[in-house]
Order: C-alpha cells, then sequence, then structure tokens
C-alpha cells in the first residue's frame, strides 16, 4: 500500500517541482563526472596512443649489449608485439663523397605505434607508411642527399653492402628530440645488417627492443623482466621520456584533473544545499502523516523510495546528457585532431553512477534521518522541529563525503588536501568576512521607500542564509576563475616553450673555422638562429678521486633511484659558457667567478645520483686528456623549452684546452633550402637535424589539449552556473513569502525586482570579490605546488570575479523573482498556505 | 476497570505538562482530571495561552505528560511508544486542524484517501469518494488545495477526517482561519457528521458560542481545569 502512496506523492512532486533541484544536482554531479571522465578518459587515450608513436611502441628496452633471445621470445608469449632495432654508425660511400651516417636497422614489424613519413624524391610531396624499407634498399635523410650527391634509385655503399636509395627519410616517429648525435639518419632493413659486415664484435652499438601490447600484458611481461634485467639494459614507456611533450601532458593532465575535481565539488555543494532544502520542505506533510497514523516505517520506506527514484532517474538524465556532451566535444576534438579518438571504457559509467548514487546518499542521509524525527505535534506547533535544519552532523558529513569523492577521483592525497583544506579556509573566511559586510550594512541610511534600503534590509534580515549563499556562489566564482586563470596561464605557457618563431632545425659538427662563415651566411640570408655553443664530449672519471662506476652502483638496487641512473650518462655533452642559459636557475653556490681553476656547474638532478656536493671535483676524460673541475653551483633546468640543454656546464676558462666542435639553432623556411644545400656542400662535415616535424607535432599536441582543457573549463562552468542557480531557487521558497506581504501591502512590481535586482546585484558582486582575491592567494600556491611554474598575481580576475559575479547572480535572481512577479496576489497567497 | 471508566472514550486522571524553558520549569497544564463519554461532544475552551492546544495534543497522543494519564478508549498512552500512538490514531482517531494542514502535492480525493491508505486500508478511493461527495465537493476529486478556497480545504479535511470512521475526532480551532458564512458551514458539516457517525467529538476553540453547541464545555485557565459546564445541545444528543 505504502508503495503506491510513495509512487504517487513522488509522481506529483516531481511535477511539483519539489525534486528538481535535488534531481539537478545528482544528474550534475553525474553529468560532470561522466562527461569529464570519458572525454579525459578519450583524450589521454589518445594521447597515449600520440605518446606512444613517439617512441614507436608502447615499451622499449634498450641496452649496448645484445639481448638475450629469451627476452624476444617471453614477450610474443605474453601476447606483445616486437619488432627489434639496431643503431650504429657506418661510412656511407657515393660519386667519390665519404659521409659517416647514423644508420638504423629496424625489423619488418617497425614501427610498432605511429608512422614513418618519407618522399619519392626530394621535391615531392611527404607521405605515411607504417613499414621500413625493403631488404637491399635504404631510406636516406634530405641532409645525405645533398652531401652524396645522389637522388632516389642511385645506389649507395654502406660498409660492405651496396644498397638503392629507394625513399626519402623525412620523419622516423621515434626520432629524438634533442640528441645532438643523430648524425645523418639511414634507415636500413634489420635483415641486411650482416651484408654491411660494419658489426663487429666490440663495435660501437645499440640495440633497442619494441613492444606493445594492452597494459595488462605490458605489465605482466615486465613483471617477469625485471628480475632479468641487467644494470645495462634500460626500461622505457611514455611518460618515462624527457621531453617537453610530456611535461606538457603532465600539466594537462593535472588540470583535467583538477576541472573534475572542481565539477564534483560544485555538483556537492548543489547536492548538499537541495538535500536539505527538500528535506526541510517535507517537515510539514511528515509530521500530517505521523499524526494521521503514518509509522515511521511506512515514512521511512516513502522516502528512501523517492531518494531511490530521484538517484535512477537523475543518475538515467546525467549519463544522456553526460553522453550527448562527450559526443559533441569528442566529435569536435577528433575533427581538430584528424583522427578518430578512442572510445572510453567502462569506468565513466561505473564511477559516475557511483558518485550519482554516493553524493545522493551522503548528502541526504542526516536531512533524511531528521526528516523522520520530525514531531508529529509539528501540526499543532508549527516551527517544530525547525531548529534541526541546521545539523553540523549534516555539514561534516557533507565535508567529509566531498573530501572522499575528491581523493577517489584524484587518487591523489596532496592535491586533495590543497584544494580541500584551501576551500575551508576560503569558508571560513568568507563567513567572517560576510558577518562584518552584513551587519556594516545596517548602519548605511537610505531612504525608505528605496528599493536599495528594500533590498539591504533584506541582505541584513537573512545574514546567516546569506552568508551560506554568498559562500556558494563564492565558491562556484572562485572554482570557476580558478580554472579561467589556469587555463590561459598553462596556455601562454606552452606557446611560449614552442613559439611560432622557434628554430626548427639544429646545425651541429661545426668547425671552429667555420663558425664565422657560417654565421656570416646566416646574416645574408637573413636567418635568425641562436649562439653558436662549443660542443664536447667529455668521459666522467671520477668524483673527488673515487671511481664513477664504484660511486654510481653504490646505489644499485635502490629501486627509487634507478630510473635516475637510467638518465645519467657516462659520456654527457659539455659546454663552457659565459652567462647562465635561458631556462637554468642557480639553486646552489653561484655562476662562475673567474678564477683560475675550471668550474663546472651540474644540473640539480645529477646531484643526487652522483651524490655531489658544492666544491667536489670532478674528473672528466676528454680525448686521454683529464680536466678536473671544481662544482660551483647546481642549476635546475627547464626541460621543457625546445632550447639546447646541458647537465653541465664549464668555465669559459676551458676555451682552447679541448677540441670541439660547434652547434648552433636556425630558424629555416623554404626559401632557404638551396642556399642551405650550398652551405652543406661548401661545409659537408657539418650535420643540420630538422626538428621542423617535431615542433609541429608539439604544436598540434598542445593545440589538441588546449582544446580540450577549454571543454573541460565550459563543462565546469555549466556546473558552476547550476550551483548558482539552486541557490537562487532554493532561497526562492523564502523570498515568496515576502514578495507575497509586500504585494498584499501594495508594492509594486516593480519596486520588488529592482529590490531583488539590487539584492543579487550586491551579493554577486561581493561573491565575486571575495572569490577573485582569495583565488589569487589560492592561486599562486597551486601554480607552484601542482603545476611548478611561478606563481604571480593576475589583475584581471580581480574585475571579472565581481564584475562576472554580479552580473551573473543578478540576472538568474532577477528573472526567477520576475516570474513570480506574473502570479496575481492570491495565487501567490495560497501557494504559500 | 470499572463499567463507567468503560463507557468514558477519553479518561484524563492527574494531567500535568510542564516544559523547561531558558527562565526555568514552566507548568503548562497542572493536575488535570475529567472524562469523555463515548459519542459525547466535548468543547475545551479558554483564553490564548491557557494550555487548551497543549491537552488536546496529550489527548490525541501527539505529545506526552510530564505527569498523570490519559486512556483514550482502554489504551493507556503513556504507556506507548510513539509508534503505538501513531497506531492508535490511525486506528481511533481524527484530526481538523485550523491550519487546514493538507498535504500540497496530492488532489482532494488524494488528501482524504491518505490515512486510510497509511493504514493499509483498500477501500480508501470509495470511502474517500462518498465522504467528499457528503461534505459536497464531489466536484472537486482532482483540485489540489491551492486551486480550493479556504471553506473548501477545510470541507476536504473534514472528509479526511472522518474516513477510517474514527471513534474520536479533535478538531483544533476548525472555523478560526475563516469567514463567518463559511464558518458556520463548516461547523454545521462537523456537527452533522459526527453525529451521522456516533463520534465522539473533542473540540479546542475560543469561541464561546461554537463550543455551547456542544454537550459539554471544558474551561480551562492558566493550565487548570477551573469548570466543566453544559452547553446548549446537551439534552439534545
Amino acid at each position: 500500500m505504502w508503495v503506491k502512496l510513495a509512487g504517487k506523492l513522488f509522481a506529483r512532486e516531481f511535477r511539483r517541482g519539489e525534486l528538481t533541484i535535488i534531481f539537478a544536482a545528482i544528474a550534475l554531479a553525474v553529468l560532470t563526472v561522466f562527461s569529464l571522465s570519458s572525454i579525459t578518459e578519450r583524450i589521454s587515450l589518445n594521447i597515449e596512443q600520440k605518446s606512444s608513436d613517439f617512441i614507436a611502441a608502447d615499451r622499449r628496452l634498450s641496452s649496448n649489449h645484445a639481448f638475450e633471445p629469451l627476452i624476444l621470445t617471453k614477450a610474443k608469449e605474453f601476447g606483445l608485439n616486437t619488432a627489434e632495432m639496431l643503431f650504429f654508425d657506418s661510412m656511407l660511400f657515393a660519386n667519390d663523397e665519404l659521409v659517416l651516417g647514423s644508420v638504423k636497422a629496424v625489423s619488418n614489424e617497425y614501427p610498432l605505434r605511429g608512422k614513418v613519413t618519407i618522399k619519392d624524391n626530394i621535391s615531392s610531396q611527404p607521405f605515411d607508411v607504417e613499414h621500413g624499407p625493403q631488404p637491399g634498399s635504404v631510406w636516406l635523410s634530405e641532409g645525405l642527399f645533398y652531401t652524396l650527391g645522389v637522388n632516389v634509385g642511385d645506389n649507395v655503399e654502406l660498409g660492405a653492402g651496396i644498397f638503392n636509395i629507394a625513399k626519402v627519410l623525412v620523419k622516423e616517429p621515434d626520432s629524438p628530440f634533442f640528441s645532438l648525435s643523430g648524425n645523418k639518419r639511414v634507415l636500413l632493413n634489420y635483415q641486411d645488417i650482416p651484408a654491411t659486415q660494419a658489426v663487429q664484435a666490440g663495435s660501437r652499438v645499440f640495440h633497442r627492443l619494441l613492444f606493445s601490447g594492452d597494459d595488462q600484458q605490458l605489465t605482466d611481461y615486465y613483471q617477469w623482466l625485471k628480475p632479468q634485467m641487467k644494470s645495462n639494459q634500460n626500461w622505457q614507456g611514455i611518460k618515462d621520456r624527457q621531453s617537453p611533450l610530456g611535461n606538457n601532458l603532465d600539466r594537462a593532465e593535472r588540470f583535467l584533473l583538477l576541472a573534475g575535481l572542481f565539477g564534483i565539488m560544485l555538483a556537492a555543494v548543489a547536492m548538499a544545499v537541495s538535500a536539505k532544502r527538500y528535506c526541510e520542505r517535507q517537515y510539514d506533510p511528515v509530521a500530517m502523516m505521523k499524526t494521521l497514523g503514518g509509522s515511521r516505517r511506512v515514512i521511512r520506506n516513502i522516502y528512501l523510495l523517492h531518494l531511490s527514484l530521484v538517484t535512477g532517474f537523475s543518475i538515467i538524465a546525467g549519463f544522456a546528457v553526460g553522453y550527448f556532451l562527450q559526443s559533441v566535444a569528442g566529435e569536435y576534438l577528433a575533427q581538430f585532431m584528424g583522427t578518430e579518438l578512442p572510445q572510453a571504457g567502462i569506468r565513466p559509467w561505473v564511477l559516475s553512477a557511483a558518485i550519482g548514487i554516493v553524493c545522493a546518499l551522503m548528502f541526504s542521509l542526516k536531512p533524511l534521518l531528521d526528516l523522520f524525527d520530525i514531531p508529529p505535534l509539528r501540526v499543532l506547533r508549527r516551527n517544530l522541529g525547525d531548529t534541526i535544519a541546521i545539523s553540523r552532523i549534516h555539514i561534516t558529513i557533507s565535508l567529509l563525503t566531498i573530501f572522499v569523492l575528491m581523493w577517489v577521483f584524484s587518487g591523489e592525497l596532496v592535491t586533495t588536501l590543497i584544494l580541500f583544506g584551501s576551500t575551508l579556509l576560503v569558508i571560513a573566511i568568507l563567513f567572517g568576512i560576510s558577518r562584518l559586510i552584513f551587519a556594516a550594512g545596517r548602519r548605511l541610511g537610505l531612504s525608505p521607500g528605496s528599493s536599495w534600503s528594500l533590498a539591504i534590509a533584506t541582505l541584513q534580515k537573512r545574514a546567516n542564509a546569506n552568508a551560506i549563499q554568498l559562500i556558494s556562489f563564492a565558491l562556484a566564482i572562485k572554482l570557476m576563475l580558478f580554472l579561467v586563470v589556469l587555463k590561459n596561464d598553462i596556455i601562454s605557457d606552452w606557446q611560449m616553450q614552442v613559439p611560432s618563431d622557434a628554430p626548427n632545425m639544429f646545425i651541429v659538427n661545426i668547425n671552429e673555422n667555420e663558425v664565422e662563415p657560417i654565421k656570416q651566411f646566416f646574416n645574408e640570408n637573413d636567418i635568425a638562429h641562436e649562439a653558436f655553443y662549443p660542443v664536447f664530449s667529455g668521459r666522467i672519471d671520477a668524483v673527488n678521486g673515487e671511481e664513477y662506476s664504484r660511486r654510481v652502483s653504490k646505489q644499485e638496487g635502490e629501486e627509487k633511484d634507478e630510473e635516475a641512473r637510467d638518465g645519467v650518462s657516462r659520456e654527457p655533452n659539455l659546454t663552457w659558457l659565459d652567462e647562465l642559459p635561458e631556462g637554468n636557475d642557480i639553486i646552489e653556490g653561484q655562476w662562475f667567478t673567474g678564477g683560475d681553476e675550471i668550474e663546472v656547474s651540474v644540473f640539480e638532478g645529477w646531484r643526487e645520483v652522483l651524490n655531489l656536493e658544492l666544491g667536489d671535483s670532478i674528473s672528466i676524460l676528454v680525448n686521454e686528456q683529464e680536466v678536473i673541475a671544481k662544482v660551483t653551483s647546481f642549476r635546475t633546468v627547464d626541460w621543457g623549452t625546445l632550447k639546447p640543454n646541458f647537465v653541465m656546464i664549464l668555465s669559459p676558462n676551458m676555451a682552447g684546452t679541448v677540441p670541439v666542435t660547434y652547434f648552433s639553432a636556425a630558424q629555416l623556411s623554404d626559401s632557404h633550402t638551396k642556399g642551405i644545400s650550398q652551405l652543406l656542400q661548401r661545409y659537408p662535415t657539418i650535420s643540420m637535424i630538422d626538428i621542423k616535424a617535431q615542433i609541429e607535432q608539439a604544436q598540434s599536441i598542445i593545440g589538441q589539449v588546449s582544446l580540450a582543457i577549454g571543454f573541460v573549463l565550459s563543462i565546469v562552468l555549466v556546473s558552476g552556473a547550476l550551483v548558482l542557480i539552486s541557490q537562487v531557487q532554493a532561497s526562492l521558497a523564502e523570498r515568496l513569502q515576502e514578495v507575497v506581504i509586500l504585494r498584499t501591502l501594495g508594492a509594486k512590481g516593480r519596486l520588488i525586482k529592482l529590490a531583488t535586482l539590487y539584492e543579487f546585484l550586491l551579493l554577486g558582486a561581493i561573491a565575486g570579490l571575495v572569490a577573485a582575491i582569495v583565488s589569487d592567494l589560492v592561486l599562486m600556491i597551486i601554480q607552484q605546488q601542482l603545476f611548478a611554474v611561478d606563481g604571480k598575481l593576475h589583475p584581471y580576475i580581480w574585475l571579472l570575479g565581481p564584475t562576472s559575479g554580479a552580473i551573473f547572480v543578478a540576472m538568474i535572481g532577477y528573472f526567477m523573482v520576475a516570474n513570480t512577479m506574473k502570479q496575481n496576489t492570491q495565487g501567490l497567497l495560497r501557494k504559500i498556505a | 476497570m470499572s463499567v463507567l471508566s468503560q463507557l468514558n472514550v477519553i479518561q484524563v486522571s492527574g494531567l500535568t505538562k510542564s516544559v523547561n524553558t531558558l527562565e526555568g520549569n514552566l507548568t503548562i497544564l497542572s493536575d488535570i482530571n475529567f472524562a469523555v463519554k463515548s459519542g459525547e461532544s466535548v468543547a475545551i475552551v479558554g483564553a490564548s495561552g491557557s494550555g487548551k492546544s497543549t491537552l488536546l495534543s496529550l489527548l490525541a497522543g501527539l505529545d506526552v505528560a510530564t505527569k498523570g494519564e490519559v486512556h483514550l478508549d482502554g489504551d493507556a498512552l503513556s504507556t506507548l511508544d510513539e509508534e503505538a500512538r501513531a497506531q492508535v490514531r490511525a486506528q481511533k482517531i481524527g484530526f481538523v486542524f485550523q491550519s487546514f494542514m493538507l498535504v500540497q502535492s496530492l488532489t482532494a480525493l488524494e488528501n482524504v484517501m491518505l490515512p486510510a491508505e497509511l493504514a493499509g486500508d483498500h477501500d480508501a478511493k470509495a470511502q474517500a469518494l462518498e465522504l467528499l461527495d457528503k461534505v459536497g465537493l464531489s466536484h472537486r476529486l482532482e483540485h489540489y488545495p491551492s486551486q480550493l478556497s479556504g471553506g473548501e480545504q477545510q470541507r476536504v479535511a473534514i472528509a479526511r477526517a472522518f474516513i477510517g470512521s474514527p471513534k474520536i475526532l479533535f478538531a483544533d480551532e476548525p472555523s478560526a482561519n475563516l469567514d463567518s458564512k463559511n464558518g458556520h458551514l463548516i461547523e454545521k458539516l462537523l456537527f452533522d457528521l459526527n453525529k451521522q457517525n456516533g463520534t465522539t467529538l473533542v473540540l479546542v476553540t475560543h469561541d464561546e458560542l461554537l463550543a455551547k453547541q456542544c454537550q459539554r464545555i471544558i474551561h480551562i485557565e492558566a493550565g487548570q481545569l477551573e469548570k466543566i459546564s453544559e452547553g446548549v445541545s446537551a439534552n439534545v444528543g
């Protein structure tokens, strides 16, 4: 019997709009989580795929020694796809020209991810293929065509073998970003290695295995592989790669995560407010039902069924809208990216439904329990039960739920703590401020009967309710401002990293006597270029007299240092410089003092691995010549820039003591092609590394991620707007009574509407201002802690906050109250009866 | 229990209600004793704040006494918990309130059906239709409270009060929110239905004229039972 009654009550309450707010709040939580997690999952799957393209695989294993055959057979047993690669240098000979080529031999499965870009000849259009050269042929990079004076179809001698030049190699998916050893590339079929006879015992070669498969297969395989791995073997995934892209993706992920958290927080605020409101509005019917003999059990069943039904409908609605939103966004992003976005798995469905249920339960539980406690005597004493409306337990449960949801959703305790803590602080500050402002408002003397004085009187009268409303408004505005600022900062930061005038060609292997003529050539042809850095290779022999190998092996077996040690090459590229390069910051010690001693400034990341301290002396072997350098500073290096970076920079008094080549970077356009080929012919030993493709790739990914961020931001903005609407709607019932009294007393609709407009303008402006001030301060912490960028103030949000807050809140409030004005007073009187 | 007390559908003995306030203990009702016979109509009168509504709440089991006892059709209310008292209300009591207390999201018909539905009565609709016809609202079945006038809302409340044929009907200032014409109509309807159903009526009012329509009048002043007098209809029933 109660089911029928509950169903009837539910249908009516729903139709009357009593459940709209609660429905919208749960649906909002579900759709926010669903669309955010779907789109972020789809984007991150796509980004992961793209990133996999950058290593031409999902994982790779590298070593300067050949691998045991078991490593490959086991990988196949685990269901992984594999490919083999071998890197070595060998002489190329054609047309009486002899050049040292950088050979990359690839098996037929290469690339496992991504595509190789090639051209049929120098002047034709590039296109993508998913394989390497056929046995018996080679693909050469463009520079080699100029140096050797060959064309496609000619033969070239590589070591002891003769190969047909089949294509011009434009881009390898896994081409190195910053490698200075990335000389003139020759792509060779793996089967042809023996024919070159270039790989003999003791040859300097580099082996690499590529793997692809699903996450589980890769993890299982790595579990097997890990114990067998030797110290000279290096296992790499997408995220291990130190590149500007990796850093940017990391930041994008953090931003999307943050946006997701904000979405949840906003939905949670809406939910907590609406659940409390709904339950308060049910006090009278519950008291009545109890008076008429309804048992506690029946009443509990009725309202729990209501909650289940509204949760179920909201989840379905949230799914529907969320699915639509993410489809539209996915379609748009796919068009922009020119690729299909992979479909998200089951996670967004489960996660969002779970969050919907948790929200409904946790934010409604306490108000519902209070509801069951409403005494029947309320039918005679109307204010009985009102005191339980403000419940510390409800607030505590709600806050705890928000915290746990944020934690579960982000999986990061620190991020959650920073955001949650700052939000609590904001609430405390806002509550204090709002009380002060409303108290101060009492002293304002305004002429009676004016809309302004009515507005201020209303604000004062509802000081407590307004404080809560103000906090919700400010919180929503704060979160929105946060994201607007972060989006702008992150994107402009990225654009700075890859500016449109970034150098797109590295020029390496320049002899000292070639520096001036090349500089002159650049100047004559108006080619923008970087400085010419002296570069030399040195072998780190010892630190304070202790052998390098012993020093590094001290930490053998320590898991945490494994990755760090992988990054430490024994033969780094070294330079000497007068000034600290851009993007470097000294964190300890000082830049070169100009004394007689040779000094060295070391990248911070190497300090821990080599266990260095200021004043240590590093012994470096340069062509059998020992150089002792004293560590005088440690630097941070922004690896995110497309500029040359060095882990060790020596003092300029090194000049003339060791043989060096020079390195520079320039921005070249198609119009320079002819001049460049002349330059290459004149100085055949120099090498040009074209990073145009990489820059374009980076810019394209940044573009996609910026677009994704824009989309996520707009979802959060909509969520924020809905919070504001739900909050205004929640207060509408209270307002209705006043409107009726004022109307009955003969107040003009215009006066009431204007008073409402001013009231909401004031509320919105105050909320916006407070939100702007707090956001800017908290932003500084967030930017430093989460995004590792310098925190700075953003004056524009100090204007944007109050203005947008005032306009937005006033608009919503005005339209909602104006709508009420359309009804006649008698109708309103009955409505509140 | 004596034969006499069995005839009394309400037996009140030594009823006291006090509450704790900031200024100390406040006694609202003190040592009230009276009995109401089955089918009798009784008015409780007194000035505002005299304690008459508190008395009604104790008689109906909406609140619990500090001391003393109310026997309602044989049930000692002080021995029952809230759930059991609700059960008693569902089976034996009907209510009419000054502010109608209709559930806004239910139609007139559904409001009348509500107590019967809560009691699990399968015949609720037929009973409700009959009662609404009796109160002259058979043309307003699907109207919501906000679409009805005050008088009409109170008629719905009266129909609701009689569903399930309660033994006792408690009415709290049933006509106070209505104009005199509608007020009189409602009063007449209440007494007529009461007579037809043989219900015991306990009416709280400050209106002496309305009170006189009852068989007996209990006068409450400052929480004390001042006197019990007979109404004009004392010899009629």
